[in-house]
């Protein structure tokens, strides 16, 4: 078993006043991949709000560490240089900022908080390039705006493409198989895969057993009114698929 | 007051000018093209009279301001001749205290069919204590014209902030990626590449 990665202690958050995890308790250990299924409303965007600071939310009670570092103290953009990374349900257009100087500006952001010097242009586009071969996106993405007109896919595969740039330490993908056809949730799939190392985790949001026909968790949880109320192995997203949450939970 | 006569070119970027005042009667085929960009405050007006057939009219402008600093800039642009085009594109970021004021007037003539005219106005507003006053006055008196106004005034989109914040980006560098992008229309638009060069280095300047 690897290290301990990430610990959720007790975790309460609310939004608007209306309390939504109502204590959620998760220890991820590196090199494992955690799937987190339930009804809608249950909190599953919510915990990943929450983990990345989404300033929408609210923490009420309970306490976050990554690597033993308290997470909730750190601001969004810290967190993210830190190794936690969310692949965005709804990824944002952002017209008037090209991929590569987004990306470039993350990158080096990251690569500065790890003491380490900023990339050149071209050992940046090098890695541009080969990335993006992971996940079949075209050359033509560098100049054009973050997500700005891509198909529902492309912004998936963006999502995908991006935690290959900036190799999280965790990345939580919530949601990802949401809108995508079986040849790009294949894409999808095989770049995260291809991602995993003995040292990261992942925590997989679904609404469906399909995508974890292609990203195979170590566990699954069920989120249910705020709370984590069973875990199993992959076997349980099986079951799920078959009785619906009211007869597991 | 400045004639252009037939087929005269027209073309000048004003740069941090306390005040660019300009009167230009357009003839026949003439063609005006100016770039207005206020980093500080300042007072604009703008009349045009495209008095001939076929003439081309575009301005634009933007302020980017801070502290106590305003701008005010006044466009009237008539069309008094038929088969003639003008676009005006006005950008005003206002941070601070910052005051923006624009007033935009497009007239069209009865007799002025087949004109062409656009006037889009957009302003982000980066303090709760900011303020834009926007003023759009179009009389159009032609049917047969192809006529288009907008203006819109907003803030930063939180949730793109959010985005680039997720990627490791500051929030301060976020700000400024959003703001460069939103100016970017209005500099990419001016001709001269050493101008926009120095232009969008002025700009990350001021934005740090």
């Amino acid at each position: 078993m690897g290290k301990e990665l990430l610990v959720i202690k007790n975790l309460h958050a609310s939004i608007g006043g209306k309390e939504i995890l109502k204590g959620v308790n998760l220890v991820i250990n590196e090199g494992e991949v955690h799937a987190i299924m339930g009804p809608n409303g249950a909190g599953k965007s919510t915990l990943s709000a929450v983990l990345t600071g989404n300033p929408a939310y609210e923490v009420t009670a309970g306490e976050v560490l990554l690597r033993g570092e308290n997470l909730l103290a750190m601001e969004p953009e810290v967190r993210a240089r830190a190794g936690v990374f969310l692949s965005f349900q709804y990824p944002v257009e952002i017209p008037g900022v090209s991929m590569t100087n987004f990306m470039r500006t993350a990158l080096n952001e990251k690569r500065a908080y790890e003491g380490k010097e900023a990339l050149t242009p071209k050992e940046f586009l090098t890695l541009m390039r080969e990335k993006k071969k992971l996940l079949e996106l075209p050359d033509k993405l560098n100049n054009r705006s973050v997500n700005e007109g891509f198909s529902g896919g492309e912004k998936k595969k963006n999502e995908i493409f991006q935690m290959a740039m900036l190799e999280p330490c965790l990345a939580i993908l919530d949601e990802t198989d949401s809108g995508l056809d079986i040849d790009a949730l294949r894409i999808v799939a095989e770049g995260v895969n291809r991602l995993k190392t003995p040292q990261n985790a992942s925590i997989v949001i679904t609404h469906y057993q399909r995508l974890l026909d292609y990203i195979v968790p170590d566990y699954v949880h069920v989120l249910a009114d705020g709370q984590i109320v069973k875990t199993g192995d992959k076997t349980l997203a099986l079951e799920l698929e078959e009785k619906g949450y009211e007869g597991i939970a | 007051m400045k004639v252009l006569h037939k087929g005269d070119i027209f073309e000048q970027v004003f740069i941090n000018e306390p005040g660019v005042d300009l009167h230009i009667v357009q003839e026949a085929g003439s063609r005006v093209k100016i770039h207005i960009i206020n980093l500080s405050s300042a007072n604009n007006n703008i009349v045009i009279e495209q008095a001939g057939k076929g003439c081309e009219t575009e301005i634009y402008a933007l302020a980017y301001l801070h502290g106590e600093e305003q701008v005010t800039t006044e466009t009237h642009v008539k069309h008094a001749v038929g088969g003639g085009r003008s676009n005006q594109l006005i950008k005003f970021v206002l941070d601070d205290n910052a005051r923006g004021r624009f007033v935009g007037d497009l007239k069209i003539v009865p007799d002025a069919q087949q004109t062409e005219a656009h006037q889009t106005n957009r302003n982000l507003l980066l303090s709760e204590t900011a303020e834009m006053r926007t003023q759009p006055q179009l009389e159009i008196y032609a049917d047969d014209v192809q006529a288009t106004h907008g203006a819109s005034t907003g803030q930063l989109d939180e949730s793109a902030l959010f985005y680039m914040q997720q990627r490791g980006i500051s929030k301060q560098k976020a700000r400024q990626l959003l703001v460069n992008a939103f100016m970017k229309e209005v500099i990419e638009s001016i001709p001269d590449t050493a101008v926009r060069e120095q232009l969008l280095n002025t700009i990350d300047g001021v934005v740090e």
